[in-house]
């Protein structure tokens, strides 16, 4: 699908983002040197501080998923582009069994040659006696895996994820950030669907547009197709409610579904007075709008009930 | 004689949205200063006249501004600041604005916002701007100049006092707007920086602003600011309202704003207000300029979000 360039385009967009803000010192992370290179231009404040909100949000949900289980789980970032969070997890001691990225095959292709290429990012890799396995496209070690598929097609998902070893028995995470928005509402809520049958203790992060029926949604809908990314899925995003019932009509037991300027006030605040003085916002509004227009959605499914409902921002 | 016809030439060349020469922003920033430096703090401002808010580089809009409101000189305008920064068109915007102020002094009254600032410029787009489209810094460096030397404030028939940000808790009296000595950048606090920085709160007194400049003011600086001024109305721009203008505490404040779908991605409309020669008020909105009236489409401008 020709839509799809568009939709991988937007992961170097992201990449270059949390690049340009790492670099100013937003947030910390020592590898995304290594996959994405340095900004060519300036990004607002407001874009770093909105980035900021979501790498430290979800990556806080996911530290208390993996504190809880132990470690004794598993993580799967549907769409996870240029992410470093395996990386950084790995360098706070927090590894899961696995640890599953997927994504287009041109993307994965190119995050494996850069792992391949930078000693820092394949060092994590290898722990004792265990062998990388890797083609062009995918890679598969002791604990982290990176495979390609298109997440509309169940079926290939499902065959990767078993490549990978996951174990449906154990308390799984799915991850996905700003992804679900770009596939077609019926094709998700099968996806998610799915993942609820076929996991029966697991938990799901999903970061994306809310509240996209008014002036602001409408003109990013429009600008954002004009770059060739089209927002099928952009029904789901019309209110926190449509968020969280995709998750609850589709076999989740609870969660909770708070746009990103409820977020911003949960995440620890001393960091966030830090990081508000590297840079001036002049106008507090574009800021606010952006955040009001994006949301963190967690869901739970905890048929062993290993208290997967207490995780939570606070 | 020459001189004026080049600088007609230089306004066609503007309002068509293309730069003119180095050495022609040279000249007309010297000839801009001649004209500025005259002027108060506190410019006196006859009635009719159209208040404008933000622009903020978005050439089209402005140029759709000028559709809405009438032209140049036939329309009196006042302009609250913000005129570089975050659009696109940032150079363009400045330099046509200031050409038609050189060439119709009295029928167009530029102040300084907070972006007419060397330190602003360099976060949010003009320097960069600057820097591509003339290969150098040194007409940012002329532009900046010319910043310092934008009057603060404005006072229309002496009743309706104009001022991009706000109020200050140095400032009780328009008088001590007119003893700052503004020919310098923007400072980081004190009166000349709280007039560009500050905006209204619903709140009593002053309060701490969450831009790290300037102050909030409560409805009673603003009823005392007016008595001792003989004020009828204080008129700003600087935030952005989602329906183009907004008043404050009653009809004591308005935020008028310029700048239709803002960075090209906000979905708001702007607004300007006509004051006729009683001091009358009347609101035009307008809409972003059409896509098809922009430049090419390499030109489109890709506004950042969250992807």
């Amino acid at each position: 699908m020709s839509t799809d360039d568009g939709v991988m385009g937007t992961n170097d967009d992201a990449a270059s983002c949390k690049r340009y803000a790492v670099d100013k010192g937003y947030w910390s992370d020592p590898f995304i040197s290594s996959m994405v290179p340095k900004s060519s231009t300036k990004k607002a404040p407001e874009i770093s501080r909105g980035y900021y909100a979501r790498v430290i949000s979800t990556q806080l949900l996911v530290e208390k998923f993996l504190r809880l289980t132990q470690c004794n789980s598993q993580v799967v970032n549907l769409g996870a582009g240029f992410d470093t969070l395996f990386w950084k997890l790995h360098q706070a001691g927090l590894v899961p069994k696995s640890f599953v990225e997927i994504d287009f095959e041109q993307v994965t292709t190119r995050k494996c040659h850069f792992i391949k290429s930078k000693q820092q990012l394949l060092q994590a890799l290898s722990g004792e006696d265990s062998d990388i396995m890797m083609n062009k496209a995918e890679l598969h070690s002791a604990n982290y895996h990176l495979v390609s598929a298109n997440l509309r097609n169940i079926g290939a998902l499902e065959s990767k994820l078993s490549a990978s070893g996951i174990d449906r028995a154990l308390p799984t995470l799915f991850l996905s950030e700003c992804v679900l928005v770009y596939i077609e509402v019926d094709t998700t809520e099968k996806l998610i669907k799915w993942i609820a049958d076929s996991f029966p203790t697991s938990f799901f992060i999903n970061y994306e547009q809310v509240n996209m029926t008014d002036a602001f949604g409408q003109v990013m809908i429009e600008n954002l197709k004009a770059r060739d990314c089209v927002l099928s899925g952009v029904s789901a995003c019309s209110s926190l409610t449509t968020q969280m019932n995709r998750f609850l009509n589709n076999g989740w037991t609870g969660g909770d579904a708070l746009d990103m300027s409820v977020v911003y006030r949960y995440i620890p605040q001393e960091d966030v007075h830090r990081m508000e003085r590297l840079e001036l916002l002049d106008e507090r509004e574009l800021l606010d709008q952006l955040l009001r227009h994006y949301c963190l959605v967690w869901a739970y499914k905890d048929i062993s009930n290993i208290g997967l409902h207490t995780i939570s921002l606070s | 004689m020459g001189d004026m016809s080049d600088l007609d030439r230089q306004i066609e060349q503007l309002q068509r949205c293309e730069v003119i020469k180095e050495s022609e922003v040279k000249a007309l920033c010297a000839k801009a200063r001649e004209i500025l430096v005259e002027e108060g703090n506190v410019q006196s401002v006859d009635a009719p006249v159209t208040v404008c808010g933000d622009i903020h580089g978005q050439f089209y809009d402005l140029k759709e501004l000028f559709k809405v409101g009438g032209k140049v000189p036939e329309t009196n305008y006042l302009f609250m600041g913000d005129f570089v920064d975050r659009g696109f068109y940032s150079v363009e915007t400045f330099l046509l604005l200031l050409a038609l102020k050189v060439r119709y002094p009295d029928r167009i009254t530029l102040i300084r916002g907070n972006h007419e600032s060397r330190q602003i410029t360099q976060v949010y787009g003009f320097y960069d701007e600057c820097l591509r489209k003339y290969g150098s810094i040194t007409v940012w460096r002329y532009c900046t100049e010319i910043f310092d030397y934008l009057s603060l404030s404005a006072i229309v028939d002496g009743k309706i006092f104009c001022v991009h940000g706000g109020l200050s808790p140095s400032i009780t009296s328009l008088d001590q707007i007119r003893q700052i000595d503004r020919k310098q950048e923007v400072p980081h606090d004190g009166p000349m920086c709280d007039l560009l920085w500050s905006d209204p709160e619903d709140m009593q007194g002053w309060g701490v602003s969450p831009r790290g400049a300037g102050y909030l003011f409560g409805s009673d600086v603003v009823n005392s600011f007016c008595q001792e001024n003989e004020v009828d109305l204080i008129c700003r721009a600087h935030q952005l309202v989602m329906e183009g203008y907004k008043w404050h505490f009653g009809e004591m404040v308005l935020t008028v704003w310029s700048a239709p779908n803002y960075c090209y991605r906000c979905g708001n409309v702007a607004a300007i207000l006509e004051l006729d020669e009683n001091l009358k008020r009347d609101f035009t909105i307008f809409e972003a300029a059409p896509q098809e009236s922009r430049g090419i489409p390499s030109k489109k401008p890709q506004p950042d979000y969250f992807l």
